[in-house]
């Protein structure tokens, strides 16, 4: 009990610590961007237990969130309750995702920062710039009381969001990206929550399914950093958009290695991959400029001076189609 | 009194009432030798092995003749030393320590599986529509696993083929 009101009030001081720091930075700001940064932290710094749909155009999944945080860590398992029983835990970024396939259940472990409903980023900086924000009316969320905010874009290269944020704890209860015509085309919601009292960690762990063998999934070959020989650069990126990693990463099906490139806007991600095409190399090389999407995720693959380039990302397809022609060849002497 | 101790060793008394006994235990002497003459009576009747009366004097005794371990500077250092370290643990091993944290969770789900007694098969409806298959796998799973978006820790877009 102790440790608890402990981790409450260590919550609460880095609430008021990280609050406080944003209103010295932007003293002008209005109370909605303070809201959102209230909404950021409390996912984070709040120990909850809730029940949360996650809908996209293709599917939707029930999923069971309990999260807590100790004055230090993180720790939240997310049980999906529809379809085959996938697990998240998660221990401050760090997941280990129990992906049943078939027989087996296939053990990987990621990085991972924007999980529902930390989906904000703690720093808000890089959104303010690409993003507008206004407060909009009252509505009522798994039974609490919350206020609406509109995320809008500045420009036609991202999405817009809105934010359902709990009148009383700040928590996101709700939050919906749409595209350029309005649409709904991701939509996630709390159908219950209640906050926790405890610091008890006995349910940090997966349901074992005994039936099932459990391995890990195969090693990613990953090599961090940028290709040393690349005789390609990325210039002029679309407007907010930062590079965000690097790495050399073995692509399912592919001999060589690829180049993956990954730009940010702060909420939506895009990857870029670049890799060498040759007569040797069996690649699958598109006859033309190939665009296709799947409900929010765009992809568009080009060949440009003996380069396949591909580009995928949560944006919308003008993203995705500048950014792939950013990559400028340098000249060859 | 006397029934009172003898109820708490056969564990025959209420936890309010024992508390109160075990308190008056300490207080009283003769409350004190009944509880360990009860407790001889007890030995005595299931045969354990008896301590002589002068056992727990002669004990003291052997303890006090034992040579005397003069070796506080060792100790100092030794706690200076643990102290030092603490200082000079960097950062990173709170955060190897999470992620060791993590694997143990990982490393109980492959220690508890026991081999497959009988296949039962997880049929899931997949819904694969003709966009979906627009986009290479390869490209997209190698993109949710670096930049993941929301909905992707809980609905795959990536079609498994094993």
């Amino acid at each position: 009990m102790k440790q608890f009101v402990l981790a409450r009030c260590f919550a609460s001081a880095t609430l008021i610590a990280i609050l406080l720091s944003s209103i010295n930075l932007r003293a002008a700001d209005d109370d909605s961007w303070q809201l959102l940064q209230k909404a950021a932290v409390a996912a984070r710094v709040l120990s909850y237990k809730g029940i949360f749909v996650c809908q996209t155009s293709k599917q939707v999944k029930s999923v069971e969130i309990t999260h807590m945080y100790d004055g230090k860590n993180e720790f939240a398992r997310n049980v999906v309750l529809d379809g085959s029983p996938r697990e998240v835990l998660n221990q401050s970024g760090n997941l280990v995702i129990y992906n049943p396939q078939n027989e087996k259940i296939i053990i990987e472990k990621r990085r991972g920062q924007n999980m529902f409903p930390a989906v904000l980023p703690a720093n808000l900086d890089a959104i303010k710039i690409s993003y507008t924000l206004r407060q909009a009316e009252t509505e009522r969320v798994a039974g609490r009381s919350a206020q609406v905010l509109v995320l809008v874009p500045k420009d036609a290269l991202r999405y817009s969001y809105r934010f359902w944020i709990d009148a009383e704890y700040g928590l996101l209860l709700k939050s919906v990206m749409f595209n350029s015509h309005d649409e709904v085309i991701e939509s996630i919601s709390f159908n219950q929550i209640s906050l926790m009292n405890t610091v008890a960690l006995d349910w940090f762990k997966p349901k074992i399914d005994h039936s099932k063998s459990y391995v890990m999934e195969n090693e990613q070959a990953l090599v961090p950093g940028a290709d040393k020989s690349a005789d390609w650069e990325v210039k002029s990126l679309p407007a907010g958009y930062r590079k965000v990693d690097q790495m050399m990463r073995k692509v399912q099906g592919k001999n060589e290695p690829v180049t993956h490139v990954v730009f940010s806007d702060g909420l939506a991600s895009v990857s870029l991959f670049i890799e060498h095409v040759n007569r040797q190399s069996k690649i699958k090389v598109p006859q033309k400029n190939m665009l296709s999407s799947s409900g929010n995720t765009n992809f568009y693959t080009h060949v440009s001076q003996g380069h396949l380039i591909t580009v995928v990302g949560d944006v919308p397809e003008a993203t995705v189609v500048q950014i792939a022609n950013a990559v400028v060849f340098k000249k060859i002497n | 009194m006397s029934e009172q101790i003898s109820a708490l060793m056969d564990d025959e008394i209420a936890v309010e009432d024992a508390g109160r006994l075990i308190a008056s235990l300490h207080g009283s002497k003769q409350a004190n030798d009944a509880w360990s003459e009860y407790h001889l009576i007890g030995d005595a009747m299931r045969g354990n092995v008896m301590l002589s009366k002068e056992f727990k004097q002669n004990l003291m005794q052997k303890i006090e003749m034992e040579p005397t371990v003069l070796a506080p500077k060792a100790a100092q250092y030794n706690s200076q030393r643990l102290a030092e370290l603490k200082d000079k643990l960097p950062v990173k091993w709170s955060i190897a320590a999470s992620f060791a944290a993590v694997m143990v969770v990982g490393w109980m789900a492959l220690q508890q599986q026991v081999q497959p007694e009988s296949a039962t098969q997880a049929i899931e409806i997949a819904q694969v529509d003709a966009a979906e298959q627009a986009i290479p796998n390869e490209y997209l799973s190698a993109h949710q696993a670096s930049a993941p978006s929301t909905s992707s820790y809980y609905i795959q877009s990536v079609n498994y083929a094993e």
